[in-house]
């Protein structure tokens, strides 16, 4: 557990604990101090645990460790390992070009306005249908709509290597398209190979050196 | 002045909210599975929620001294 998030659970049992001596003796709210010990100790401190807590799930939601936690995702998370540079996510994933222990998040929320907020929303439809519904196998799950060259370009925009990039500009119609969503990154032949999860019985994997 | 705080059934019903709220947020903060978050957020929130609602409730419904 990280160091932070112990600090959180530390205020929330002290939070707790002190909310029960008031349950005990209500009484000591009879004076003025009393008062001010329970606008804290009922108000004050269960609001900031909450947020806290909000907060430190809210990051944790974001690991790759969270997303692979469940084993519908146990394939995508081993196609980050393939050893061949045309797949894109491990590409990705292992030359670092998304922080590794973020990867599903950086390349899978939506680079918009309440993007979080909603990629949220989608998680929490996810484990909705994992837990009351039926997951569908690894191989048959889509994306809710088009992979969006807007999560690309958050990363890629302005880079040399996508600005100057021989495929990129051998076209003056290329970039313009690229840019405006017109023509996809993922599905125009060009960066096609993403998570291939039904080939991965023969492919071959990475060993990460520790 | 009376022992008997006309707030004080009201206090321990807010403080047992967020006992609960916060006891189920302590065991979320322990797990990093997704089902941790949705308990978090759904149940310990909506405990504490309550908690704090009945609190201020309890402040604006007890009638002044005097």
């Amino acid at each position: 557990m990280p160091s932070g998030t112990t600090l959180i659970v530390i205020l929330v049992l002290f939070s707790a604990a002190l909310i029960g001596v008031l349950v005990a003796r209500p009484g000591v709210t009879a004076t003025r101090g009393g008062k001010i010990l329970a606008f804290l100790v009922l108000f004050f401190l269960p609001i900031l645990c909450g947020a806290m807590g909000i907060s430190s799930e809210m990051e944790r939601s974001k690991t790759t460790a969270f997303c692979l936690s469940c084993h519908t995702m146990g394939a995508y998370g081993k196609s980050l390992h393939v050893d061949d540079p045309s797949h894109i996510s491990a590409a990705h994933f292992q030359n670092h070009r998304v922080p590794a222990e973020e990867a599903c998040y950086t390349c899978h929320t939506d680079y918009a306005m309440f993007g979080t907020l909603k990629v949220k929303l989608d998680g929490l439809r996810h484990v909705y249908i994992y837990y009351l519904g039926t997951p569908p196998a690894p191989e048959n799950i889509k994306l809710y709509e088009p992979y969006n060259n807007r999560e690309c370009l958050h990363c890629h925009l302005g880079a040399r290597s996508f600005e100057e990039g021989a495929t990129h500009t051998a076209d003056p119609a290329t970039l313009p398209a690229i840019k405006s969503n017109q023509l996809s990154c993922l599905s125009s032949g060009c960066h096609d190979v993403v998570h291939d999860i039904s080939h991965l019985k023969n492919a071959k994997f990475w060993k990460e050196k520790n | 002045m009376s022992n008997v705080n006309p707030m004080g059934w009201r206090l321990q019903i807010s403080g047992t909210f967020l006992v609960i709220g916060l006891l189920i947020e302590a065991i979320c903060l322990f797990s990093s599975k997704p089902i941790a978050f949705v308990l978090f957020v759904a149940i310990g929130g909506v405990f504490l929620l309550a908690g704090v609602t009945v609190f201020l409730f309890s402040l604006v419904s007890t009638p002044p001294h005097g």
